[in-house]
């Protein structure tokens, strides 16, 4: 015989019924002693209402896009058309000022690689239209005007340009070799940002995350915000130190967005040219190109930063704008 | 112009048509992903108030503050997130010491008011979002069973600079840093 537990006994069925419903009204006593209700105050109290800030207004956050655009139109137009170096720098300082110190370093096109890897991985993942608008604009304009982004707008190209003081001529050999830098460092930021890192090696495991690498060793996000770990902090002070002596050390072998638009750069609609048609082959824009990118007399796309500085040391250049360069130089550059 | 030249313009147009038609189609497939107004923001269930928002935040003052949900509040005069209780009392047996240590919690006397036994009085608990830095200390003191869990962390949209990652996100423990469609509480999607 079985015994009385059984569950298909009318008893038994009954019993759990009964401690169903003991168990339903003791929780419900219990929760009932923690959600207190507001209390009457009496008097004539209303309740204030909790208050939820708005997100950042729609047009600040177009804001942010617009100046993007009006970077990028106005830096191709003073490098390109105007061929200005102090337009350049006060486009930069503008750029510092904006998306450096007002916008603390973010949003930026080069953490937005990152951004965009993980939406393409992740389709959960809630990219925000700005963010999109910074990745693809600048890869537009480098399609049309060249590394307009890296000349001017970009506010970490920006603050290497204004500290270069003296600048150093790097061996060919050796830019060549660290030019593929980006590339690897590209690499690595799209795979961490996509999938992480999760190996195992015998005994020995590597358990990381999805990580935004390039945004927590950016060297300049530090000096932006005037705080920061001190990985950052130190790393920010060493290419600003570095930068001071080599023209711009991040975006040449280190930037991997710079990577990118170096690749577009190739096949740029309009080009930075020095002085076409009727130059007088001084070899002085080459000398004074600081990061080695004028070859052959031509500056080459892939590398230059669009920074205008040839064109002030092109004495076809100053004659054109009828800037006296005192007539012994030209004399002495010019070949008999 | 020679031939050579032409033939090198041809392949550096096409590559160009190439790279626009790549990043227009690219840009097109995020976008139908993009929401235009993804925010970050803490998700209250996961949150355990640790002080990392205090800390972590790439603002001086962090963009995270606590935020009284007066709905859940008990307008209590003894608020275990307002005094510390194991602070000593004072001759009417009030204890004397705050819980927040920036004195961002302020409190007035709403109601109708007994001046005889302030006991009796019920008390509404504002937030000083200038002075609050996201610690957390009033969000843990007022969890159940002392309190009625009317406060929380809330990063401040008004606040918050958008980094492209958050850098609170990196550390949290707890990976109660969303990205959710704004204005809104309810956790859209993990980010990771």
């Amino acid at each position: 015989m079985r015994n009385g537990w059984n569950l298909e006994s009318a008893r038994t069925r009954y019993l759990c019924l009964l401690l169903l419903i003991l168990a339903a009204l003791a929780s419900g006593m219990l929760s009932a002693q923690y959600q207190k209700k507001p209390p009457d105050f009496g008097g004539t109290y209303s309740f204030p209402t909790p208050t939820h800030p708005e997100p950042r207004a729609g047009w600040v956050r177009t804001l942010d896009v617009a100046m993007l655009v009006a970077g990028l139109g106005l830096g191709a137009w003073i490098i390109l058309k105007r061929r200005s170096r102090d337009g350049t720098v006060l486009l930069s300082l503008g750029t510092i000022a904006y998306f450096g110190f007002y916008r603390k370093g973010c949003i930026c096109p080069i953490g937005a690689i990152q951004n965009v890897t993980l939406s393409l991985v992740d389709s959960r993942y809630m990219i925000s239209l700005g963010v999109i608008a910074f990745f693809f604009l600048p890869l537009v304009a480098t399609l049309l005007f060249g590394r307009v982004f890296c000349g001017g707008v970009c506010p970490l190209g920006a603050v290497q340009d204004l500290v270069l003081l003296r600048p150093l001529k790097v061996p060919e050999k050796i830019d060549r070799v660290l030019g593929w830098v980006p590339y690897v460092y590209l690499g690595l930021a799209v795979w961490f940002a996509g999938w992480g890192l999760h190996l195992t090696l015998g005994t020995w495991q590597i358990q990381m995350g999805r990580r935004f690498l390039i945004c927590e060793w950016d060297p300049f996000i530090g000096l932006f915000r005037v705080s920061g770990p001190f990985h950052m902090l130190a790393i920010g002070a060493a290419f600003i130190l570095g930068g001071m002596f080599v023209g711009r050390p991040y975006c040449r072998w280190l930037c991997p967005y710079g990577g990118l638009l170096a690749i577009l750069s190739r096949v740029s609609w309009k080009k930075v040219e020095i002085t076409p048609g009727k130059e007088t082959d001084c070899g002085l824009c080459a000398e004074a190109c600081p990061f080695g990118a004028i070859k052959h007399l031509r500056a080459e796309q892939a590398s230059c930063l669009a920074c205008a500085r040839c064109y002030m040391s092109c004495p076809q250049e100053l004659e054109r704008r009828g800037i006296p360069t005192g007539e012994s130089a030209l004399i002495q550059v010019q070949r008999p | 112009m020679s031939e050579n030249s032409t033939r090198r313009q041809f392949i550096e147009g096409s590559c160009r048509v190439l790279g626009f038609v790549t990043i227009g189609g690219a840009a097109g497939l995020l976008t139908q992903r993009a929401s235009a107004n993804a925010v970050y923001q803490v998700d209250p269930f996961k949150c355990t108030s640790c002080d990392l928002c205090r800390t972590s935040c790439v603002l001086s003052l962090s963009a995270v503050k606590a935020v009284n949900d007066f709905e859940k509040c008990g307008y209590c005069m003894l608020c275990p997130a307002y005094m510390d209780v194991m602070s000593k009392p004072d001759e009417r047996g009030i204890p004397t010491g705050k819980v927040c240590p920036q004195d961002a919690l302020k409190r007035r006397v709403v109601g109708k008011v007994d001046t005889d036994d302030p006991n009796n009085n019920y008390y509404e608990y504002v937030v000083d979002e200038a002075r609050c830095d996201g610690c957390g200390k009033c969000v843990k003191a007022c969890m159940a069973p002392a309190g009625n869990a009317s406060l929380r962390l809330e990063i401040r949209y008004s606040r918050c600079v958008e980094c492209n990652e958050c850098a609170i996100q990196i550390v949290c423990p707890d990976r109660a840093i969303v990205r959710v469609a704004a204005p809104g509480m309810a956790p859209a999607g993990p980010v990771r």
